[in-house]
C-alpha cells in the first residue's frame, strides 16, 4: 500500500495526575471540522483530556469517535458532562451536544485560553478554510473575515502537496525552509491548479524543497491578505493545523512584521477548547444539562 | 396570513398569464426599478419586474462578459429560456451597464412587440436631472400611447399615480409593523410582499395587503426573539438566503434593496404637470449607488433606516461584480460602523453558498449578542 504522506498524527491525551471525579463541573467541546475532529474535556475549566483525529464521512460518527477517544481510559462517559458544545462544520450534527456555536467564536475563545488575554488577532488555518478573527481580552469576537469558497491556503491543500511530493506532512514546513533563495510563490490560488503548476516545476527540475517553499510562500501570502483586510492587531496568534507548519508561519510572520505567540497546546484543539469553555460559561449561567441522559457511547 | 403573497412570489408567471387572460391587457417586462410604472399602469399595462430564478444555467455565455454580475446573467437566462414568453413589451430605465447589456441581448434574441430603452439621469443630485427625465418621460409616454393606440389623459395619469402610490403607502404601513420591539412579520414574509408587488396588479396587491394589515395587530405569532438585522445592497429576492438568516436567530426588520425599500419608499407628489411629478419621484427616490455619485445621499438615508428600525447590525450583500455597489461597500461599511452599526459583508452569486453564508451569519449574530457565553 502506498505511503500516505498527508497523514498527520492522530492521538489522544489526558492529564493523568488529575482525578476528574473531584471536579465540580465537567464540560466538553467537540469540533467536527471538514478535515479533522477534536473532542476536549475540561474539569472545572481546566484541560483534562482531548483527542485529535481525522473526520470521517459521517459527522455524527466523527463526533462520537472523537469523544469516545478523548474519554478512553478515563472512566468518564458522556453522561458525566454538565454541558457539551458542538462546533465546526459538523456542529449541528453532534448528537450528544447541548448547543452549537460557530468555530469562529470558539477559536477566538480557545485562542484566548491558549495564548492569554493579550491576544487580539487569531488566524485559524483550518482544513478547508481560513478565518482571520479579531477579539477582545475575553476572547469575544469583534470582527472576522473568512476566505471564499476555495480550499487554497488551507490544510487540505497542504496535504495534497505532501502527497504530490512524497514528503510527510510534519516535515513539509522544515523542508520548505531548506532553500538558499526564496523562489517566487506558485501563482495559482486554486489547489487543483497549484498542484498542476507544482508538477510542472518538478518536471523543470526544481528540488522538492523549492517547490514546497513556493507553495508555503503562496499560502502565507494568501492568508496575509486576509489578515490585512481585517486589520491585524497585536498580539497575534495562529490556531488550526497549519500553525504547526513553520514554512508557512515563518513566512507569514515576516510578511506581517509580527511574531506569532507560541502555543502552549496543540493548535488543532483551539476550536473544541473554546467550545468547552463556552459550555462552562453556560453552566455557570444556570444552563447545565440534565445528568444521566440516555446517550450511548 | 401571507400565503397569497408567497403564491404570487412563487408562481409569478402563472399570475401574469392569468391576468392577461382575465383582463385582455398587455404586460411589459421592466428591467429596473427606475421604470416609471405610473405611466404603464395609466395605460392599463401590467408592469412586471424581470428577475432571475437562482438556478445555474448555460445559455448566457455568448451574450455577457464574464465579469458581469450574476443577476444580469440570471435575468437574461429567463428570457432566452422563454420563461417570460407572455410579455408584450420590455423596457429598461438606464441604471447600470450590466443590466443594459442584458436588455440589449434580450431585445435582439427574444421577439416582443414593444421595446423601449429609457435614458435616465445617472447623476440624480444634479439640478438638471428632473428636467432631463421630464423630457425623456414625455417621449416614453408618447411611445406607450402609440403602442396602445390610446392617448393618456390627465385622469389616466392620475389613476396610474394613485394606484401605484396606494400600493407604496400600504407597503410603508407594513414596514411600520416591523419597527416596534416585536415585529409583526418576518423578513421572509416582507420579502414575499414587496417583491410580489413588482408584478401583481397594483390594485389587487394593495387590496390583499390591506386585508393583512387589518389583521396584523391581532397576530399571535411573534418575531421579537431574533436579533434585529437590516439588509443592504444590490438586487435581492433570494428567499432561501433570508430564510436561512432568520433560521439561525435573526429577524430581518428592514432593508435598502431595489427589490425592497428603494422600490417603494417615496410617493409621486401631486403636481399640475403629472409627468413632472413622476420625474421628480424617480429622481428623488432613495438612490441606487449607480446614480448616487458624488453626493452619496444613500448613506444618511440608510443610517436613518437603521436607527428608525432599531437594528443591531447590518448585512451588506451585493451581487458579485456589481461595480456600483462594490464602490460603495468600503465607505458604507466604515460609515455604518462609525455610527455604531456592526456590519457583515457577503457576496451573492446566482446560487448562494449556503454553508459558508450560514457560518458567517451565525458568527456575526454571536458577535452581536452572545454575552451569555462570557
Amino acid at each position: 500500500m502506498a505511503k500516505e504522506y498527508w497523514r498527520w498524527k492522530e492521538y489522544n491525551w489526558q492529564d493523568e495526575e488529575r482525578d476528574w471525579r473531584s471536579a465540580s463541573m465537567i464540560t466538553g467541546g467537540v469540533d467536527v471540522g471538514s478535515v479533522s475532529s477534536q473532542a476536549v474535556v475540561m474539569a472545572d475549566g481546566e484541560l483534562f483530556a482531548f483527542s485529535n483525529m481525522r473526520t470521517g464521512s459521517d459527522s455524527p460518527n466523527s463526533a462520537l469517535n472523537a469523544m469516545n477517544w478523548a474519554l478512553e481510559n478515563t472512566g468518564m462517559t458522556i453522561d458525566d458532562f454538565d454541558f457539551i458544545v458542538g462546533t465546526g462544520y459538523g456542529r449541528v450534527n453532534v448528537p450528544f451536544a447541548d448547543k452549537a456555536i460557530t468555530e469562529i467564536a470558539c477559536h477566538a475563545r480557545g485562542g484566548n485560553y491558549m495564548y492569554g488575554p493579550t491576544v487580539r488577532t487569531i488566524l485559524d488555518m483550518g482544513g478547508q478554510d481560513c478565518k482571520a478573527i479579531l477579539c477582545d481580552e475575553r476572547g469575544k469576537v469583534t470582527n472576522f473575515l473568512m476566505n471564499d469558497k476555495c480550499a487554497a491556503g488551507t490544510g487540505r491543500g497542504m496535504e495534497v502537496f505532501a502527497d504530490l511530493l512524497g514528503i510527510p506532512i510534519e516535515e513539509v514546513g522544515d523542508r520548505s525552509l531548506q532553500v538558499e533563495k526564496e523562489p517566487p510563490p506558485v501563482s495559482s490560488t486554486c489547489v487543483v491548479f497549484a498542484k498542476s503548476e507544482a508538477a510542472g516545476l518538478l518536471r523543470d527540475g526544481w528540488p522538492q524543497s523549492k517547490v514546497l517553499a513556493a507553495y508555503c510562500s503562496a499560502m502565507a501570502h494568501r492568508v496575509f491578505t486576509l489578515l490585512e483586510r481585517v486589520g491585524v492587531q497585536p498580539d497575534f496568534a495562529i490556531t488550526g493545523g497549519i500553525a504547526k507548519n513553520v514554512g508557512v508561519v515563518n513566512r507569514l510572520e515576516e510578511e506581517l512584521g509580527l511574531t506569532a505567540l507560541k502555543p502552549k497546546h496543540d493548535t488543532q484543539i483551539a476550536g473544541a477548547l473554546g467550545a468547552a469553555l463556552f459550555a462552562k460559561a453556560l453552566v455557570e449561567k444556570g444552563k447545565a444539562r440534565k445528568k444521566k441522559t440516555s446517550v450511548s457511547t | 396570513m401571507f400565503s397569497q403573497f408567497e403564491t404570487w412570489y412563487r408562481d409569478r408567471h402563472d399570475y401574469a398569464r392569468r391576468w392577461k387572460e382575465r383582463t385582455g391587457g398587455k404586460v411589459f417586462g421592466c428591467f429596473c426599478s427606475y421604470v416609471p410604472e405610473e405611466i404603464l399602469v395609466a395605460a392599463d399595462i401590467l408592469p412586471v419586474r424581470v428577475l432571475g430564478n437562482h438556478e445555474p444555467q448555460d445559455v448566457t455565455e455568448q451574450h455577457l462578459f464574464g465579469m458581469f454580475c450574476p443577476f444580469c446573467r440570471d435575468v437574461l437566462a429567463q428570457g432566452l429560456k422563454g420563461r417570460y414568453e407572455y410579455l408584450d413589451g420590455i423596457t429598461i430605465a438606464q441604471s447600470c451597464i450590466h443590466l443594459r447589456q442584458t436588455y440589449r441581448s434580450w431585445e435582439e434574441n427574444v421577439p416582443h412587440d414593444f421595446t423601449y430603452y429609457l435614458p435616465h439621469p445617472m447623476h440624480v443630485a444634479s439640478p438638471h436631472a428632473v428636467p432631463y427625465l421630464y423630457e425623456e418621460l414625455k417621449k416614453f409616454r408618447a411611445a406607450v400611447e402609440q403602442f396602445t393606440g390610446k392617448p393618456l389623459s390627465d385622469d389616466d395619469l392620475d389613476r396610474g399615480i394613485r394606484l401605484v402610490n396606494e400600493n407604496r403607502a400600504a407597503l410603508h404601513e407594513l414596514y411600520a409593523h416591523r419597527k416596534g420591539p416585536v415585529p409583526k412579520l418576518s423578513g421572509l414574509e416582507a420579502m414575499w410582499v414587496t417583491v410580489s408587488s413588482m408584478w401583481v396588479d397594483k390594485e389587487e396587491h394593495t387590496a390583499e395587503l390591506r386585508k393583512v394589515l387589518a389583521q396584523l395587530d391581532e397576530r399571535e405569532e411573534q418575531f421579537g426573539d431574533g436579533t434585529r438585522l437590516m439588509l443592504v445592497g444590490s438586487e435581492n429576492d433570494d428567499t432561501d438566503f433570508i430564510r436561512m438568516v432568520e433560521a439561525v436567530g435573526a429577524t430581518v426588520v428592514t432593508d435598502d434593496h431595489c427589490t425592497g425599500t428603494r422600490y417603494f419608499w417615496n410617493e409621486t407628489p401631486e403636481l399640475d404637470d403629472r409627468i413632472e411629478a413622476i420625474a421628480k419621484r424617480y429622481v428623488e427616490r432613495p438612490a441606487c449607488p449607480a446614480k448616487d455619485h458624488v453626493a452619496r445621499t444613500r448613506f444618511p438615508h440608510i443610517l436613518k433606516l437603521a436607527r428608525d428600525f432599531d437594528v443591531a447590525g447590518v448585512i451588506l450583500i451585493q451581487q458579485k461584480f456589481c461595480d456600483p455597489h462594490e464602490a460603495d461597500m468600503v465607505p458604507l461599511r466604515s460609515y455604518l460602523e462609525e455610527n455604531g452599526f456592526p456590519t457583515l459583508f457577503l457576496e451573492f452569486d446566482v446560487t448562494v453558498p449556503m454553508g459558508q453564508f450560514r457560518i458567517r451569519t451565525e458568527a456575526f449574530l454571536e458577535m452581536l449578542m452572545e454575552e451569555d457565553l462570557f
